[in-house]
């Protein structure tokens, strides 16, 4: 796009210039490792930078743990792994005080909640308990142990994984707590070029071990405010409203897209057109990020035989661009 | 100020004010101080932003102007009385006119005021009228909905469009209802009369000639240009001189007033001229004047269907006063002898005289029926008497008393057509001979425009007839012999001073040419009557239809018209976008898919770019010039090119249209 040229900034964004230059060569970088998966690549990174949540809704074995690791490791950050189970107490999760005899006092131990990218892995296993001691960390940033609030590290990036088919023994997200996730992606079988290469390399967690940190924590919030500061145009905006508007009125859905999700996916776009290279929010950037928005949040109307996706991806075709 | 251009009341209040300017224009002045103050105080509240009066001083103020109102009128049943009702209590409602739906009421009967115009006159004038209103009101109306709408989004209204946008808004509004319009004028079943054609002579009767003459009856007239009659000749045009259009015939002379006979207008004329033979055919179109004469050359041949009768005295009268707009084909014959014989109780009416009146005349013509032998020469010296004695012809003659011929032959000896007839009548009454006073116009004006003689009011004119053996009734104009221009140029041209100020001879030449357009109108749209609108469908191949066939009609034309009307408005209702850009950007998909690229509406520009790259049909440089500058514009919010990328959307065309 040149039409962000770097001639055009202004020194004081030449530091910007510099840390978007890192963004995208972390972005290279996770690409290298997760073969063929760019635009979920470039999904998963827009959804760090507009400060949100992700959650894989995949089967076991495709890429999960491997995206997450190689977020985390490119990002220069700790990484926790928490492998939901029907057991899993909030505890677990958060963190437990311990009486220290020889200090006479309580010392908190804090749980694997306490890194900078969490991957919350097949998170439907838990009980809903535990559950909600996740989602209400992620909403809020912060937990609360024993009386005492404890702030989550910034940026705090959590990646839940869920497993589509395996239904026994589990317990399915209710749809407000999967208003939380800001996106949803799914990573889906590489194709075979891919997967040959896949299978001729190396393996990933070798790869994987060699990988540099490319960015810091400190660049991950700078990037974020500067895609706070991308510019979303009058048009672009009613756009999004059409959009809203459609999900609301539209006999193919059960309910519409509420107003936190359209907040949510002017962030997304917003990231998303930063991740393009662009200041501005164009409709594109809006319908590459509608489907892994709305799909967790919508069902298809009762009797209605297409998947969410394709009721979105032809809601997508509908709706007028002013 | 700035802010009044967009505020709804000011165009409701000036919509008001246009709509009442004929009904002001006609009230007492009392009545129009009553109708504005309301408007006046309704405009000063707007403008200081004052409160709605309390409600009983509201209701007070309206009982008192009702009590005004009759006391004017005397009830309010006229015509006049009910619209001066309507228009004061239209102004009064502003006084309680602060809120959308209020303004509405007062928009809308504005134009329902409007229409009521037309009860009184129907010229062209009144079309501009209808119009302004029809505008104003619709501009009002819109505003109004405009404010209701951005009042309930809460969104800030968008910048109006200043006056000259608001009203070529509202004329694009009402153009859009002529189609219809045309539908109900040409196709609605017409009655043989309208419905308002009722007469009404109370506080607006119209001038014109009357069935009395009274000294100073005619003077009125010659101030009056408004046309009294148009009449178009088949062939020649009689010459000037021979213009005398017959009108009321007068019998009676009570020694002041000339009035009608009842059997000069009862008992019908005993003979017509042969029609064959008469030299002057021609059509007029007589505006209306609510009183019963239908004017004819001398001496009328045919009886015209709007005629009831020919009287005896020849005068074509209605059953009922023309209030309408008549035209009737006409065929006279000048050379006609009216009453070869003359019997005995015509001959007493024509010589009856009151006695005890202008004895100095009466010995005169004693003495000078002595020194003539016959009526012929007798006549003849009495107009040279008028030749040569110092007679003037003026409009502002001196005040006649008591014996008014007397005074006017030996004193005053100034006056106008009305004094000569009448003192030539008594004169020859005096002497034996008898004589009645005709009253009608003589001459008119030719317009070469369009062919025609206008004849105005101001042509208004009295002669004499006095019965001669051998050639009957026979016109005499002594007015001719005083002042011969009259006869020969006509009225304005036989007076030396001007009438009133702007009294030029180039203005009148402006009215005349405006004169030329109203016959038009009158022709084409107030006479359409029911004749034309079937002579209008014969011409289109439609044969004779009943009211139930043209009632089809018009609801099949209406159907045409709104075929023509609707496709637009649903365009304009779906295609609310009206920022240009976005409706040449819209222009270019399509563009872009006639050439066979698979563009959508629902295509982001980086899309439409991708869809259409590597199309054969299409300058892939161009397209894509287009798509990155109008991302830039709509989406990046950089306007500076906007110009550009319009003239460049403009200008776009695929290879196949090139």
């Amino acid at each position: 796009m040149d039409a962000l040229d770097t001639a055009k900034l202004s020194p004081r964004e030449d530091a910007a210039g510099d840390r978007r230059d890192r963004l995208f060569a972390a972005m290279d970088t996770v690409n290298a490792i997760l073969l063929g998966k760019s635009p979920q690549v470039q999904l998963a990174f827009g959804c760090l930078l507009a400060r949100g949540h992700l959650l894989i809704e995949d089967l076991p074995g495709v890429g999960k743990t491997t995206l997450a690791h190689a977020l985390a490791t490119v990002l220069g950050a700790d990484y926790q792994r928490i492998q939901f189970t029907s057991d899993l107490m909030p505890a677990d999760i958060l963190g437990v005080s311990v009486y220290r005899r020889d200090q006479e006092a309580f010392e908190f131990h804090p749980g694997p909640i306490f890194a900078d990218v969490v991957l919350a892995d097949e998170v439907n296993r838990a009980t809903p308990k535990t559950q909600s001691a996740l989602l209400e960390a992620m909403a809020e940033g912060q937990v609360t142990i024993e009386g005492r609030t404890q702030a989550l590290p910034d940026p705090f990036f959590v990646i839940a994984t869920q497993n589509p088919l395996d239904l026994v023994g589990t317990y399915p997200l209710p749809d407000s707590q999967l208003d939380r996730f800001l996106l949803s992606i799914s990573l889906g079988f590489p194709d075979p070029e891919v997967e040959r290469e896949l299978l001729l390399s190396e393996d990933r967690s070798s790869v994987l071990a060699r990988t540099q940190a490319v960015l810091s924590p400190e660049d991950v919030r700078a990037l974020q405010a500067d895609c706070a500061r991308v510019h979303a145009s009058d048009a672009l905006l009613s756009y999004l409203q059409a959009l809203l508007a459609e999900t609301r009125n539209s006999r193919w859905f059960e309910v519409g897209l509420s107003p936190r999700a359209g907040l949510a996916l002017l962030r997304c776009a917003r990231a998303h057109a930063f991740l393009e290279g662009r200041d501005f929010v164009a409709p594109e950037d809006i319908k590459a990020v509608f489907p892994g928005l709305a799909r967790h949040r919508m069902t298809v109307s009762h009797g209605m035989e297409a998947s969410v996706e394709d009721q979105v991806a032809g809601l997508l075709r509908q709706v007028a661009v002013p | 100020m700035k802010t009044l251009r967009h505020n709804p009341m000011a165009w409701v209040i000036g919509t008001l004010l246009v709509a009442l300017l004929p009904q002001l224009a006609s009230m007492p002045a009392h009545l129009v101080a009553i109708t504005l103050a309301p408007i006046a105080w309704r405009g000063a509240a707007e403008i200081r932003g004052w409160r709605p009066l309390p409600t009983w001083l509201r209701l007070g103020v309206t009982l008192a102007t009702l009590v005004v109102l009759v006391g004017t009128y005397g009830n309010l049943l006229g015509r006049r009385a009910a619209v001066g009702l309507l228009s004061l209590m239209l102004a009064l409602k502003l006084l309680e006119t602060f809120r959308a739906r209020d303004a509405r009421i007062v928009a809308s009967l504005s134009l329902f005021l409007c229409a009521t115009q037309f009860l009184f006159t129907q010229g062209l004038v009144m079309v501009a009228y209808g119009a302004a209103c029809t505008v104003g009101a619709l501009v009002a109306l819109a505003l109004i909905a405009r404010r209701e709408a951005f009042a309930v989004s809460a969104r800030p209204a968008p910048p109006g469009r200043g006056v000259l946008g608001e009203l070529g808004f509202g004329a694009r509004l009402a153009a859009l209802a002529v189609p219809l319009a045309l539908a109900l004028f040409l196709f609605f079943p017409r009655w043989g009369s309208p419905l308002w054609g009722v007469p009404e002579r109370s506080l607006d009767a119209k001038s014109g000639l009357s069935d009395s003459m009274a000294p100073g009856t005619i003077q009125s007239l010659f101030m009056d240009d408004s046309p009294a009659f148009r009449a178009i000749f088949d062939g020649d045009l009689p010459r000037r001189q021979d213009l005398y259009w017959r009108g009321p015939v007068l019998w009676e002379f009570d020694g002041r007033q000339w009035e009608t006979s009842w059997m000069g207008r009862n008992h019908q004329a005993e003979r017509l001229p042969d029609p064959e033979s008469a030299p002057y055919r021609y059509e007029v179109q007589l505006e209306p004047h609510e009183r019963h004469w239908l004017f004819a050359l001398d001496y009328p041949a045919v009886i015209p269907p709007e005629a009831n009768r020919l009287s005896l005295d020849y005068q074509l009268l209605t059953r009922r006063g023309v209030t309408r707009l008549t035209a009737y084909e006409m065929v006279s014959d000048p050379g006609f002898i009216d009453s070869p014989t003359l019997r005995n109780t015509l001959r007493g009416m024509a010589l009856a005289l009151p006695d005890d009146f202008n004895p100095r005349t009466r010995e005169m013509m004693e003495r000078w029926r002595a020194e003539t032998d016959n009526d012929a020469t007798l006549v003849r010296r009495v107009l040279e008497h008028f030749n040569q004695e110092d007679f003037r012809y003026t409009l502002n003659p001196p005040l006649l008393s008591r014996h008014t011929v007397d005074e006017f032959l030996f004193e005053t000896r100034a006056g106008f057509c009305e004094h000569y007839a009448s003192t030539f009548a008594v004169m020859m009454r005096m002497a034996g001979i008898p004589s009645r006073v005709v009253t009608g116009y003589q001459g008119g004006w030719y317009n070469e425009l369009g062919n025609y003689v206008l004849v105005r009011q101001s042509d208004a004119h009295a002669w004499a007839e006095v019965w001669l053996p051998g050639t009957g009734w026979t016109r005499i104009d002594p007015t001719a012999a005083v002042a011969p221009s009259r006869v020969e140029r006509g009225a304005l041209d036989a007076l030396d001073a001007r009438r009133y100020l702007f009294d030029y001879e180039w203005l009148r030449n402006v009215r005349n040419a405006f004169d030329w357009v109203n016959r038009g109108w009158n022709d084409w749209v107030i006479a359409f009557d029911a004749r034309r609108q079937s002579g209008l469908l014969g011409f289109m191949g439609i044969g004779r239809l009943g009211t139930r066939g043209l009632v089809a009609l018009l609801g099949l034309s209406m159907l045409v018209a709104g075929a023509l009307v609707v496709p637009w408005l649903w365009r304009l209702g779906r295609d609310r976008e009206r920022d240009p850009v976005v409706r040449q950007w819209r222009r270019f998909l399509a563009r872009l898919r006639k050439a066979g690229a698979p563009v959508t509406v629902a295509m982001g520009p980086l899309e439409v770019a991708h869809a259409a790259a590597g199309h054969p049909g299409l300058d892939p440089v161009r397209v894509s010039r287009i798509t990155q500058s109008y991302m830039n514009l709509r989406y990046a919010s950089r306007v500076e090119d906007r110009e550009i990328l319009l003239r460049e959307l403009k200008r776009f065309r695929t290879r196949s249209e090139t």
